[in-house]
């Protein structure tokens, strides 16, 4: 099929996978990869509950304004579409 | 076309909608009108902190009154009565301490001294280095964030016409009593109540009285939900933090440190500078704070006058013009004092003495 | 000094990769960005990225930006202080919006520059303007599904924009490339459609689609796409928080993506030494935007006494990309009426998980006015700020009450821009230092 659009999938080249951990499960990501994206490519989607009726959320917007990626890290909240993922990174959520 | 009233409030916060409520039962046709939403000024931004601990001795009474008030609201306004702690961290503060709320139990607040095990097992996150501490059972908070929807429903039930967006820009007087002229039609009123918080002064001065009114500019700030680490509300010894955790999770910050900006421009700024030693304090106090974000911090003006009494009478010179504000503690003795103003106006004698605005401000209040 | 929230800067149209990405095909994003960093680089400017700026204030002579770096809380102090804040990405409310699954459009593209990553297998992209088939055909070129393009536009409204786009023809040509491989490939384009529900509980499993009237309500018609994973855009909105905190009255000009900083061409506003750049006062665009920068430094200089003239052809190449610019953001907000797609049930305010009918019933009750919704309902106390329900919530008063949208202006933003871990503020102190003020009088 003509492609006007190329694929590049096969073209990207990626550092090495090191491992992670959300709530305990054990994850791999590519050092450095931003977390957002590594949970959502490990087919982590529900990052969280939603307060008001506890519905399941996870990332949205994408650009650290809608905090609906929130996770905790050492105890803190942070935006998971600002951290970048390292080796043996704890990732925690109040799910 | 204008309109008619018996009396016309200028403020639509807590005293002039609880006034306004309470003429109103009285026989009274009031119309009450905001430069803003009803209840979006220090009565609508303050940090909620109902606490006899705080309040000044002379005005004890009037703050006993007020926590009723606020209890009889109830669920409306998110009142809960929590109980709460004042703590001490220096041997000055444990003075001051042991000073002030001798005087405030001795006034008829339910005060009590009470040990470092009894506050730590009571709150268990707290510092440890809590060095002198008051309880009070009777203190609490309310959400201030209510105040406006509440009162435009009380307003509505007892069929007293509010007007949101209606600054008056400038008062006249004809036969019939008070002439307001604002953007849209005239309002007429044969009396005129002006609680119009920290702007006062500009509006006193529509009716050539100038008022010795100033504006304090106090700092709230409120964390994003956390998990369970307060019960009750936790002061210091100064005053200079309040801080509580709301059924929500998130917690508020307050303790009236200083922001910058004036009524008269219209917007109050935080300013890092007293922002910081604020969340300082309460990080100290409650070292798990450290972890929370803070989410929102914003200033409210409180009015008082150089004696820091309330004004609560008749406006100096300009009969059938009453005034209302300036009052310490505005947010707990509010509705109190708005029903006592509007008693007063009614020509009943109060239940407690108002604060005559004419009085010399230099002496202590009579 | 350059401070900026990201690792790199760029923004979010020339957003650098993350350090994962060891190498990859150039695209004309990349080469952009790449060429923006190198020239910055070689600049002298100083960079402090990663970094947030939590509130600037106004002290004497100069400004004070209060930043946040590695948990640590910082200030500067300047003379002159151009904020190049750009845009947030709107999203319509539409039952499962708050999916895990679901992103934005703009966010999407996020994901591609930064990650080089999927938002899942088959994706739903959703959006106006020419930002839905720029997503689309990103995901066809990084290996994944589009399982169809939605977007409220028609073919139509985009033959009557031809006149203000001829100005780029490159853009053009590179928009009328993507559209034909996404037809070559068989993918459904619905034009003139919306999505107006996305189903599934953790996770999404798919929309359901209507075609829209011209007034942006839904029409009858459901069809109903099978996806893993949404794209939802709903326009671009300037974002005027930190202008706003320094004292920049904001205006009405849906024309310019809704409420914008009130700012000259040149970038000066109403309060001294403070300059606006870019889509933060109108979104008119990248191209648009990098020119307006340039203007905006011309004036900063002169505000600083260093002398630099004004550049009309500068002025008129600005103007030109703006024409275009200004066209895309019209065409974002054809048939968007921010609340046309929402049920009683649907959750407007994603933070506190409140509907559109909490929200009405509030504003029945008296509450007019977007502070007014926030303090009864708290729709925009959240953890966002009011960022994503402010226009649905401005929207909804504005039918109660009949009034113009412009004359309902969003929430008072409160400071900080970001939230701010308590313990950045604080930092390390001694208590006996905290400069604590006389006590309140007994």
């Amino acid at each position: 099929m003509i492609r006007l659009v190329p694929d590049h999938s096969a073209r990207i080249q990626r550092t090495e996978k090191v491992p992670f951990t959300f709530d305990g499960v054990a994850l791999m990501g590519c050092a450095g990869e931003n977390l957002a994206a590594a949970l959502m490519q490990a087919g982590v989607l529900h990052l969280r509950n939603a307060p008001g009726d506890g519905a399941p959320r996870g990332a949205f917007c994408m650009m650290a304004l809608c905090q609906e990626c929130v996770v905790f890290v050492d105890g803190q909240s942070v935006e998971s579409c600002r951290l970048t993922v390292s080796s043996g990174l704890v990732v925690k959520s109040r799910r | 076309m204008s309109e008619n009233h018996d009396i016309a409030v200028i403020g639509g916060g807590i005293m002039g909608c609880a006034a306004a409520l309470r003429l109103a039962s009285g026989g009274m046709a009031p119309i009450v009108l905001d430069r803003g939403d009803l209840g979006q000024g220090a009565s609508g931004v303050n940090a909620g902190t109902l606490s006899l601990q705080i309040k000044r001795v002379r005005l004890m009474p009037y703050a006993l009154k007020g926590h009723e008030e606020w209890a009889r609201m109830g669920d409306a306004v998110g009142f809960r009565r929590t109980g709460g702690y004042t703590l001490a961290f220096t041997e000055r503060e444990a003075e001051l301490l042991t000073e002030r709320q001798t005087l405030k139990a001795e006034a008829g607040a339910p005060i009590e001294f009470v040990t470092n095990n009894q506050i730590l097992t009571a709150e268990p996150n707290l510092t440890r280095r809590v060095l002198a501490a008051s309880y009070c059972r009777e203190d609490g908070y309310a959400n201030s964030s209510l105040t406006g929807q509440y009162y435009r429903g009380r307003l509505r039930e007892a069929s007293v016409p509010y007007r949101e967006r209606c600054a008056v820009t400038s008062i006249t007087r004809d036969t019939q009593g008070f002439v307001l002229h604002t953007g849209g039609p005239a309002i007429k009123a044969r009396r005129i109540l002006l609680a119009a918080g920290a702007w006062l002064k500009p509006v006193a001065a529509m009716l050539g009285v100038d008022l010795p009114v100033d504006a304090r500019i106090n700092t709230v700030s409120v964390t994003e939900r956390m998990p369970p680490l307060l019960t009750t509300v936790i002061g210091h010894a100064t005053g200079l933090l309040t801080m509580k955790q709301k059924g929500n999770g998130t917690i508020l910050i307050g303790g009236g440190w200083q922001g910058r900006g004036t009524p008269q421009e219209g917007r109050g700024e935080v300013t890092a500078d007293s922002l910081i030693p604020n969340l300082s304090l309460a990080q100290f106090a409650l070292p798990e704070l450290g972890q929370a974000r803070v989410l929102r911090s914003w200033t409210g003006f409180e009015a008082n006058v150089p004696d820091f009494y309330p004004l609560a009478g008749e406006l100096p010179g300009v009969p059938d013009a009453f005034v209302l504000g300036c009052v310490r503690g505005g947010y707990t003795i509010g509705p109190y004092i708005g029903r006592l103003m509007g008693e007063f106006i009614l020509g009943h004698s109060p239940e407690m003495p108002v604060f005559d605005p004419g009085r010399d401000f230099e002496k202590d209040a009579t | 000094m350059l401070i900026d929230e990201q690792g790199q800067a760029g923004g979010q149209v020339w957003r650098a990769k993350d350090r994962s990405i060891l190498s990859a095909p150039a695209t004309p994003e990349s080469r952009s960005g790449d060429n923006l960093r190198e020239r910055l680089a070689a600049s002298g400017v100083r960079q402090m990225t990663d970094t947030r700026v939590w509130q600037i204030e106004r002290q004497g002579e100069h400004w004070v930006i209060h930043t946040l770096r590695n948990g640590a809380a910082g200030r500067l102090h300047s003379r002159a202080v151009i904020l190049a804040t750009g845009a947030r990405e709107e999203a319509q409310p539409v039952r499962g919006w708050t999916t895990p699954g679901v992103i934005g459009l703009a966010g999407a593209t996020a994901l591609f520059k930064q990650s080089i990553r999927l938002p899942g297998r088959a994706s739903v992209v959703a959006g106006a303007g020419p930002l839905v088939f720029f997503v689309a055909s990103e995901i066809r070129r990084l290996g994944g599904t589009v399982a169809a393009v939605v977007t409220p536009n028609t073919r139509a409204d985009w033959l009557a924009r031809l006149p203000s786009m001829v100005a780029r023809p490159d853009l053009l040509w590179r928009g009328g490339r993507w559209v034909a491989d996404l037809m070559l490939a068989g993918v459904p384009i619905y034009w003139g459609h919306a999505v107006k529900s996305v189903s599934g509980d953790d996770q999404v499993t798919g929309v359901t689609l209507c075609r829209l009237a011209a007034d942006g309500t839904p029409l009858p018609g459901d069809i109903g796409i099978a996806a893993d994973s949404v794209c939802l855009g709903g326009g671009l909105a300037p974002s005027t928080e930190a202008a706003q905190l320094a004292g920049v009255a904001i205006r009405y000009r849906p024309e310019l993506g809704g409420w914008v900083s009130e700012a000259e061409l040149d970038g000066s506003t109403a309060r001294e030494g403070l300059f606006l750049a870019g889509d933060g006062c109108g979104i008119r665009g990248a191209v648009a935007a990098e020119l307006h920068g340039q203007i905006v430094a011309r004036t900063a200089l002169r505000h600083i006494g260093q002398a630099s003239a004004s550049d009309p052809a500068l002025e008129r190449a600005y103007r030109r990309a703006s024409r275009f610019g200004e066209a895309m953001t019209v065409l974002s907000a054809l048939r968007a009426d921010p609340i046309g797609l929402a049920t009683p049930d649907t959750i407007v305010c994603r933070c506190e998980s409140l509907t559109r009918r909490t929200i009405e019933v509030e504003i029945e009750s008296g509450a007019v006015s977007s502070n007014a919704v926030k303090s009864g309902q708290r729709a925009g106390m959240g953890p966002c700020g009011g960022k994503y329900c402010q226009s649905s919530v401005a929207r909804l008063i504005a039918l109660h009450e009949n009034r113009a949208l412009s004359e309902i202006a969003p929430p008072t933003p409160r400071p900080p821009i970001r939230p701010v871990p308590v313990s950045a503020l604080a930092g390390d102190f001694d208590y006996d230092d905290l400069p604590m003020p006389k006590p309140a009088p007994l």
